[in-house]
């Protein structure tokens, strides 16, 4: 990657604008402990991972899939190539580079051409993902994360069932979604990783809603949910949410909320449940036939995670520190994953391991300095963040930044390291994955699962459906390119099924009403 | 003396945690070795020779002269201090026998006689949901594994008031839908288990102050308090948002 003027400049933006909201995303918690794992421990480890692997894995991704592309397939489905995940991209490299210049192992200009490249992968990424709303983050976009197109928003609008307090549906959606949040986080070794909410999205009448990502819930990636999540039938599952009487004021990049007033199961008024991954071609629905069959799908999947996380806890109950600490660093290493599953080259030896080079620091990586050393990291306290006395940072008065800028005195004299290089062999204390991935279409051999991925042309995709934007729709809704494009995101829809691209919001609202009056 | 760019940074202080201080000023001291030794320069240096010259061993060489020194780590992990028990400090307040004994004593925790209703004021916290009642029950800490799996096998007892210093959401996650109200030592109201209360409609309060608490204690949590926002958090709202914990009666010995 060729490092000039313009280019420094660009990546020491997209570095503190990263930065600017991850200061705000640990303010606003404190450093998360748990009696369980060793999360500091396991995050510190994930960074150090990622700095040693994320520039050679995404060169990887870019030779079968631009990001861009990766960015627009992903808004296409509900998994691990999200909000969050794209949040930690820049910001797991990055804190390992800046953990590493405050241990003397690297200097801000060491590794240029990798930081240069993660951010520009992680810029172009975003500005695709995000498109509909135009922001680079849901900090930049007031804390809203509007991720779909109108075409998508009105077949979750239109199939939402209507729900209030004490009803079958409403009692099924709530349970589920609260043992699903919670099987979530065991998943993910106490990360927020496997949940993801955005939205909001407005319904009109008083009405938001809210699109509820679970993902990583089955036999998929992670060697701990082998034989224990055999039963869980859908590997992402999406929940849309209609509420009435709360207005969501803060949907964060870690797909956390705040709403006014505070958001209660009493305000949830509708639902609707899909599953969707690289080869769905969009959202399928599940169990949304009827209002009965929704309900007792609800049912049924809330068993199958209560069960799945009493096994799952047991068995991490049962394990060493090492196994924990791995366990817990992958998942937040391989946040971003699923841009290898959606570019078909996926390999468990890139993503499920830990890199040698950074295994090398495990004896540091006890309780108390992966503690304190993590909070410094995360909230400007350790020396790199320390700039001249005059400045302010963006949310409080004091003279830091949360990552070091390449330095541009390097176009003068060039003195720099510019790559890590290559991903050099791995190892890991947990058992080895078994060769079985739960997809939209079955279980399939990761080699398998590859192959289909990388032969799908998904509709979606041909380029004279990619390029039809929402502004081409706005002026142009009335022609053939609109309709059939409408008609592709239609087509599993119970309401909108070959409606087409001329409706508007209150239309898709009446016939949502006149179906839930059956 | 081989120089690091570390020997002239002109802002940074010294980290203000005295572990990672330690650790770091042995770490410059090894990499300073390392680095004269290869005889390379800095640039050829930090991303090649650097991977193989410093090795786990070193890393361990740091950890052990801490701990050589006296040095003993504080625990969040369990299984931390169950692996290396002399490497880190003692593990109170984690079996049935200590909990006779043990409970959270915050310094901060704003205490009081108790009132016409009988209420003893022993600390606040940030309210994640306001309910329309308070929320009263007998106090049980949790604070290890062994607890939750006695309790997954032979159900919580009920009326339970988890009293935890985990803000996660895992310690508690197979039985944390069985308790009537939660009272967390740490995190905020958007931690896990902030979150996780709020999906199950389980009244909880985080980032709680509390003194003197005992097990089997009856206690109230006032979850009628007003929700504690972001805002309030960052300081832009400039109100005080905490919900009380009272203690209603002591246990009986």
């Amino acid at each position: 990657m060729k490092l000039d003027y313009a280019q420094l400049l660009e990546s020491n933006n997209l570095l503190q604008i990263n930065g600017d909201e991850t200061y705000w995303l640990c303010v606003t918690r404190t450093v998360q402990e748990s009696k369980l794992f060793p999360v500091p421990a396991y995050m510190l480890m994930s960074y150090l991972n990622a700095f040693y692997r994320y520039p050679a894995l995404l060169r990887k991704i870019e030779d079968h899939m631009s990001a861009e592309e990766v960015g627009d397939r992903a808004r296409h489905m509900g998994a691990k190539a999200n909000a969050i995940a794209m949040w930690g991209l820049p910001c797991f490299y990055l804190l390992g580079r800046e953990w590493m210049i405050n241990m003397g192992l690297l200097r801000p200009q060491d590794a240029a051409e990798d930081v240069a490249y993660i951010l520009d992968f992680w810029k172009r990424f975003e500005l695709s993902f995000r498109r509909n709303s135009g922001h680079l983050t849901a900090f930049e976009g007031g804390h809203r994360g509007q991720i779909h197109s109108e075409a998508q928003l009105q077949v979750f609008h239109a199939d939402l069932y209507d729900c209030k307090v004490g009803d079958p549906l409403h009692q099924a959606a709530q349970a589920f979604v609260a043992s699903a949040s919670q099987y979530a986080f065991l998943i993910a070794c106490e990360s927020r990783i496997s949940l993801h909410n955005h939205g909001p999205y407005n319904l009109g009448d008083d009405r938001q809603m809210i699109v509820r990502d679970f993902n990583d819930i089955a036999e998929y990636d992670f060697p701990w949910l082998d034989d224990v999540a055999e039963a869980v039938p859908y590997n992402n599952l999406t929940v849309t949410m209609a509420t009435r009487g709360v207005n969501f004021n803060i949907m964060d990049d870690w797909g956390s909320f705040e709403s006014d007033p505070e958001f209660k199961d009493e305000n949830i008024v509708g639902v609707g449940l899909y599953t969707s991954g690289p080869l769905s071609d969009g959202f399928l629905p599940v169990g949304m036939g009827s209002r009965e069959e929704l309900a007792q799908t609800f049912l049924d999947l809330n068993d199958k995670v209560k069960d799945a996380m009493s096994r799952l806890w047991q068995k991490m109950a049962g394990w060493s520190r090492d196994q924990m600490l791995d366990a817990g660093a992958l998942t937040y290493y391989a946040i971003i994953k699923d841009l290898a599953h959606i570019a078909g080259c996926y390999d468990p030896e890139d993503w499920i391991k830990i890199d040698h080079r950074a295994e090398r620091f495990r004896p540091l990586l006890n309780d108390e300095y992966s503690r304190d050393a993590l909070g410094e990291i995360c909230v400007g306290a350790a020396p790199s963040h320390q700039i001249n006395e005059y400045m302010m940072m963006m949310h409080n008065d004091a003279p830091t930044r949360i990552y070091s800028p390449i330095p541009y005195s390097i176009l003068l004299d060039g003195d720099y390291a510019p790559t890590v290089g290559g991903v050099e062999p791995g190892i890991t204390y947990l058992d080895e994955k078994k060769d079985v991935y739960r997809t939209t279409e079955g279980t399939l051999s990761i080699d398998e699962y590859n192959a289909r991925v990388r032969k799908f042309q998904p509709e979606l995709h041909k380029a004279e459906n990619r390029l039809f934007c929402e502004t081409s729709v706005k002026y142009r809704y009335d022609t053939p390119e609109a309709d059939a494009l409408y008609k592709l995101y239609q087509k599993h829809s119970r309401n909108l099924v070959g409606k087409g691209a001329g409706l508007r919001r209150d239309e898709v609202e009446a016939l949502r009403q006149k179906s839930n009056r059956g | 003396m081989t120089k690091l760019f570390l020997d002239t940074d002109k802002y940074g202080d010294e980290s203000p945690s005295a572990v990672v201080a330690a650790f770091h000023g042995s770490l410059h001291e090894i990499v300073r070795q390392r680095l004269e030794e290869s005889g390379a320069e800095w640039k050829d240096f930090v991303l090649g020779d650097a991977t193989t010259l410093i090795t786990k061993k070193d890393f361990e060489t740091v950890d052990r002269t801490l701990v050589d020194a006296g040095h003993r780590y504080d625990w969040s992990a369990g299984i931390s201090q169950k692996e290396r028990p002399d490497a880190y400090k003692p593990a109170d307040g984690t079996s049935d026998a200590d909990l006779a004994t043990f409970c959270f004593v915050h310094p901060d925790a704003p205490l009081a006689n108790p009132d016409a209703e009988g209420r003893e004021l022993r600390g606040v916290g940030d309210n994640v949901v306001r309910y329309k009642e308070n929320t009263t029950g007998i106090a049980r800490y949790i604070r290890s594994t062994d607890r939750v799996l006695k309790w997954l096998t032979e159900g919580v007892p009920e009326n339970t008031i988890a009293v935890i210093d985990d803000s996660g959401g895992t310690l508690t996650a197979p039985i944390l839908e069985q308790f009537k109200g939660v009272i967390c030592a740490g995190g905020t109201v958007r931690s896990h288990l902030g979150i996780l209360t709020r999906e199950y409609g389980i009244p909880c309060l985080m980032n709680a102050k509390v003194n003197g608490i005992m097990e089997g204690d009856t206690v109230t949590i006032e979850s009628t308090a007003r929700a504690k926002t972001a805002e309030d958090y960052q300081g832009q709202t400039k109100r005080e948002v905490t919900g009380n914990v009272w203690r209603i009666a002591k246990r009986e010995e």
